[in-house]
């Protein structure tokens, strides 16, 4: 792999499936560029194309046209060297409920040539790692959801890759469990992994992604930082609330900073046209005026106005 | 290889994890050699029986039958692992599509040499005894491995190409009928009609002859030969339908 | 009084109607219960066609001749499983808890549920008989024969199906009940559905004497290759029907036992 190139790249990907009348374009035209060290958030609702377009990149899927490259590797010429670049944490966390985790590790070692002599000490460093050391001998059956992910996650790190591909890592987990693998998740980035995630949950997205781009209907719609994103949307809304007899002024003083925004009864809105900055002086104004403020808020615009405005709809499931 | 060996360790420890998928495959044929001896056990006299004992004659049947099945219960486990997606995890692994293929293979060897000794006891306790030097026991033993590479090509090729439990329903009936469709229960000689016919051309009645060349007269050496030739080519077959399948998924 | 009687009838009615449409819009289900029996005697007649010359063997024609009331027990037993199955379906999807919290009588839903295996097992009597004529099979009892044997068919189902049905409301698992498939098939080949009893010997044969299908299958295989007589008639009703009387007590007692539980 050439140091200069980016560890994630696809041009104009497409998926079809099935033909003639059923024919469905699952990706339709993908490009995507993912630089190395960066956490990239895919995403998009169910069936927009985010796993798709995850299973073309990790070698499970041919694309129907197209081209992409991961790890430096050309992914349908060089799988192998692909494979042995990338970790991937599947949706629904694919294990034999039937072995141990530390069985699984040993077996996924196996198959990524680690040698025998070290396949033990590496499958106990893991299990220690994601906080499964205790439940390494029990079968994976009885894991509960969130220990189901964490294994899965020590699965795709079996051979520190250099590239980890992690499929709605938190889908279904409950708060306590996707704030324990978002830190692990932000551990592993510092250490300098790459990390390419898909999810439907936009919070995940902000919280985690340097970058997100989202999809719908096969087709990346926006791309970009999320601050970003999100300023394109717009301004962001500050909302205050005085006394009633300041109402009034206060109104004349907002004016100064932008539009005024509809709010609820006894707030008064207004879009900061020179962003978040801009608090600082409308606070200076209003007390220039004498006018006591009894409550201030400012409202970004979230993810999911970028995503209704890109798409025309909301994000199921939208968090 | 050992990437090969670590599946088929994992497939077979499941074996013991989950006996319900394994042990009615293993009592089928014991079942059919005691019961088809049993039931069937005038035949013999039928003028030009090649032999006086009717477990002679379905024990080899039994054996085969149960090999078999044997490979397909690697079928049977693809398919819950293309389902969980388990399978996505080794797919996915730097470890060449010759050695995912092999892994099953082993597991399957390992468990059709269960069924096959288990079935030889019974089918001895009940009185099947072979015939002249008794190598015979040796060529029912290869019988049985080369049925279950069959059969557990044949089961993997279509766990990939269906990837549900229709591919179950439609391995188990296929092998059923083709080996049913053999001289399984009498001599072609004795037959009747169509399945004379089907049975002359079916190539499984050349395998069955090589499990029975042991236990029975008549069955020559140029037999076997051409018995152990079909089942190599049959496998090598069986084979190739399992890796253009294992291809197939990515596509 | 007489309006519950014919409440009850309308509601066996109805449920018996279900039970039947059920087995036809499933062709899957149905089909194997068919075509495996015509299978093994096609097989058979294939394979034992001078088997028929040997000592202990009845006077037949044909294998064939031979092997129609077997097949025909087979299919019949392979029915009443699918039909228990179906069962045990409707306990599983909570069907079966809505008729009984419906004002509707016990008996109503279990004799509702077997009724489609009678008919079944009747249809079927009729339908291996049917197709297996142009192949040279001949009923030497004539068509009150078959009348007969049809008639024992029907209670053949009845009879696998209590018991069946007795194991559905116990287990409430459709898996339990298909896993007695291969019961069904240790029952058969322990039996003289397939060869005579006069041909076996040892352990086998006195298993074969002991297994009340040897019985059941012999008095349909009397009214094939014999001439009419009361004893055959007797023979295929009376069996069946004496195994579904207590067949339909222990069903009874079992779903009992379960309203009891719950």
């Amino acid at each position: 792999m050439t140091s200069t190139q980016s560890p994630i790249i696809a041009s104009d990907l497409v998926r079809i499936f099935g033909s003639g009348e059923d024919e469905v374009r699952a990706v339709d035209g993908v490009n995507l560029e993912v630089t190395a060290g960066e956490v990239f958030g895919f995403l998009g609702p169910n069936g927009a194309g985010k796993s798709t377009t995850v299973r073309i990149l990790t070698t499970l899927l041919k694309p129907s046209a197209g081209s992409a490259s991961v790890a430096g590797y050309d992914i349908e010429v060089e799988a192998d060297a692909v494979r042995r670049s990338i970790g991937v944490a599947l949706q629904d966390a694919a294990i034999d409920p039937l072995m141990t985790g530390t069985e699984l590790l040993r077996l996924q070692a196996v198959l990524y040539g680690i040698p025998r002599n070290a396949q033990h000490e590496r499958a106990g460093e893991l299990l220690e790692r994601v906080g499964l050391s205790a439940a390494g001998d029990r079968r994976v059956g009885t894991y509960s959801g969130g220990m189901r992910r964490r294994l899965d996650l020590a699965l795709a790190l079996i051979h520190e890759p250099s590239v980890l591909f992690l499929d709605e890592p938190t889908t279904g987990l409950d708060p306590m469990s996707r704030m324990s693998l978002w830190e692990e998740i932000r551990r592993l980035n510092n250490d300098g992994t790459t990390v390419l995630l898909t999810t439907q949950y936009l919070e995940e997205a902000d919280q985690l992604a340097d970058r997100v781009a989202i999809i719908d209907n096969g087709k990346i719609v926006r791309e970009g930082q999320p601050e970003a994103l999100k300023t394109d949307v717009g301004a962001p809304t500050l909302l205050i609330s005085v006394a009633d007899d300041h109402v009034e002024p206060a109104r004349e003083v907002l004016a100064q900073f932008g539009e005024a925004r509809p709010t609820a009864e006894g707030t008064l809105g207004v879009g900061l046209t020179q962003g978040a900055g801009d608090v600082s002086n409308v606070v200076r104004a209003l007390d220039a005026q004498g006018i006591v403020v009894e409550h201030l808020e400012l409202r970004a615009p979230s993810l999911d106005d970028v995503f209704a405005e890109a798409t025309g709809h909301r994000l199921e499931g939208a968090s | 290889m050992s990437a090969s060996l670590g599946i088929a360790t994992r497939s077979l420890r499941n074996v013991r994890r989950l006996p319900s998928a394994f042990i009615p495959a293993l009592l089928m044929p014991v079942f059919q050699v005691v019961a088809f001896s049993g039931t069937y056990a005038g035949v013999t006299q039928i003028p030009g029986f090649p032999t006086d004992r009717s477990v002679n004659w379905y024990l080899p049947m039994a054996v085969t039958m149960g090999a078999s099945f044997a490979g397909l219960g690697t079928g049977f486990s693809m398919i819950r692992d293309l389902q969980t997606g388990f399978y996505d995890r080794l797919r996915m692994a730097p470890t060449s599509r010759r050695q995912l293929l092999l892994g099953p293979y082993i597991a399957a060897w390992v468990r059709a040499c269960i069924a096959v000794v288990l079935v030889t006891i019974f089918g001895f306790a009940l009185g099947a005894r072979p015939v002249g030097n008794g190598l015979g026991t040796f060529s029912l033993f290869i019988a049985g491995i080369g049925m279950a590479t069959i059969g557990t090509g044949w089961g993997l090729g279509l766990a990939y190409r269906f990837r549900d439990m229709r591919a179950a329903a439609i391995m188990q009936l296929t092998l059923f009928l083709g080996l049913f469709l053999t001289d399984a229960q009498t001599p072609i000689p004795l037959m009747d009609g169509w399945l004379e016919y089907v049975a002359r051309w079916n190539p499984l009645t050349q395998v069955l002859d090589v499990a029975r060349i042991g236990f029975i007269d008549g069955i020559r050496g140029r037999d076997l030969l051409i018995g152990m030739l079909i089942m190599i080519a049959i496998s090598a077959g069986a084979w190739l339908f399992a890796f253009t399948g294992l291809a197939r998924l990515d596509d | 009084m007489s309006t519950m009687a014919l409440r009850r009838r309308d509601q066996i009615g109805a449920l018996s109607s279900r039970s039947v449409l059920s087995l036809v819009r499933q062709p899957s289900l149905v089909v194997p219960s068919l075509v495996f029996p015509l299978f093994f005697v096609a097989l058979g007649t294939a394979s034992f066609a001078r088997a028929i010359n040997i000592p202990g063997f009845p006077k037949v024609d044909s294998y064939l001749d031979f092997a129609l009331a077997g097949s025909v027990v087979q299919g019949v037993l392979f029915g009443s499983v699918t039909s228990a199955t179906a069962l045990a379906t409707d306990i599983e999807t909570g069907f079966f808890d809505r008729l009984l919290v419906a004002p509707s009588s016990r008996t109503a839903i279990l004799v509702g549920r077997l009724a489609g295996a009678m008919v079944y097992g009747l249809a079927q009597t009729l339908f291996f008989t049917v197709v297996l004529f142009p192949f040279g099979l001949s009923i030497q009892s004539g068509f009150l024969g078959l009348i007969a044997m049809m008639i024992g068919g029907l209670f053949t189902a009845l009879a696998v199906g209590a018991l069946m049905s007795a194991m559905a409301i116990k287990t409430g698992s459709s898996e339990a009940v298909q896993g007695s498939f291969p019961l069904i098939f240790i029952l058969l080949f322990f039996s003289s559905a397939f060869f005579p009893r006069q041909t076996m010997d040892g352990v086998y044969r006195r298993i074969a004497d002991l297994n009340p299908l040897s019985y059941l299958v012999e008095g349909f295989r009397s009214l094939t290759i014999d001439q009419l007589t009361l004893t055959a008639v007797l023979q295929t009703i009376l069996i069946p029907a004496a195994i579904s009387v207590v067949g339909i007590g222990f069903s009874l007692r079992t779903l009992h036992n379960r309203l009891a539980a719950s």
